[in-house]
């Protein structure tokens, strides 16, 4: 029970927050669907909660946040790739900004409260 | 082509996503959750979500490929209509209830000195106005006092004319009241 509260919350606090992590992992270099997943776990974040990066990557499209083209992979077949935009970037940075900012707010207020971290 | 994948496209069938995008997202999907498989990592788990129908029509829904709006959205719009209705309904049964009010209660407020002939014809029907009787021989008198819509009672003599009558002509009384007439002996 109290699991699934703890995951619920990850899901809800990584919602406000997982589109910049998608747009960070292609602003150097595209990559494909999986690849992406691959990236993120490879930096730290193994999964991503309820729902998946796709949705969010339709939706990152649909803003005009991420660039798409098809092209082959290797030694699989071709693969629809998303890089960060223009507007991705400039989206990225000022996202960054935020949640920083709200970072260090919330530190601030939770710094007095000890607490073991885990995984 | 693995039953989660083709299940995404029944469902991106059914909601109307062009062919060649829900060919396209089939076919990428496919080829990721092959490649997480050798990775070690199972499609629920990659997807965080189980159920394929709902997969599919949310990411169709978040790449705008779908007309059709989120569930939530088509309940509000469902309910709009309904509130509307019931709004104009009160609106005209409260002014209907209104202009009944203020039309008995102006009619019962006139007061019976200024009812006149004009204003006769514009009364409910169910108020009749007395008519001047004073003059009329008994018969004829008891004769317009029925087609006026009133009974009368006679008092004193039983033939002759009418020299008195009770209320004054002009009153407005209610259709069926009895008036009095009084009339001279021969």
């Amino acid at each position: 029970m109290r699991r699934m509260a703890s995951e619920s919350r990850r899901s809800q606090m990584l919602r406000g927050v997982l589109d910049l992590c998608l747009l960070a992992v292609v602003v150097d270099e595209p990559a494909y669907g999986y690849e992406m997943t691959r990236r993120l776990r490879e930096r730290g974040l193994s999964t991503v909660g309820e729902g998946s990066i796709y949705p969010l990557l339709g939706r990152l499209e649909r803003e005009g946040l991420v660039a798409t083209h098809r092209a082959a992979s290797d030694g699989g077949p071709p693969r629809k790739y998303y890089s960060a935009s223009s507007s991705g970037r400039r989206a990225l940075t000022e996202g960054v900004r935020a949640w920083r900012h709200v970072r260090g707010e919330v530190d601030s207020v939770l710094a007095t409260i000890e607490a073991e971290v885990g995984e | 082509m693995s039953a989660f994948v083709e299940e995404c496209r029944k469902e991106w069938r059914r909601l109307g996503v062009p062919d060649l995008l829900a060919e396209e997202m089939a076919t990428d999907l496919e080829a990721d959750l092959a490649e997480a498989e050798a990775d070690g990592v199972s499609a629920t788990e990659m997807l965080g979500e189980s159920d394929p129908r709902r997969f599919a029509a949310t990411w169709a829904s978040e790449r705008g490929l779908v007309s059709e709006p989120a569930p939530q959205k088509k309940r509000r719009r469902r309910f709009w209509p309904w509130i509307l209705a019931a709004f104009l309904f009160i609106v005209i049964v409260l002014s209907w209830l209104a202009l009944q009010t203020f039309g008995s209660s102006g009619a019962r407020s006139a007061p019976p000195a200024q009812v006149t002939p004009v204003a006769v014809t514009h009364a409910p029907s169910h108020r009749v106005v007395v008519p001047d009787l004073v003059g009329e021989r008994r018969p004829a008198a008891l004769a317009s006092a029925r087609a006026a819509g009133l009974a009368a009672e006679v008092r004193i003599g039983t033939a002759g004319t009418v020299v008195r009558q009770q209320p004054a002509p002009g009153t407005s009384l209610r259709r069926g009241s009895t008036i009095r007439l009084f009339v001279a002996r021969r």
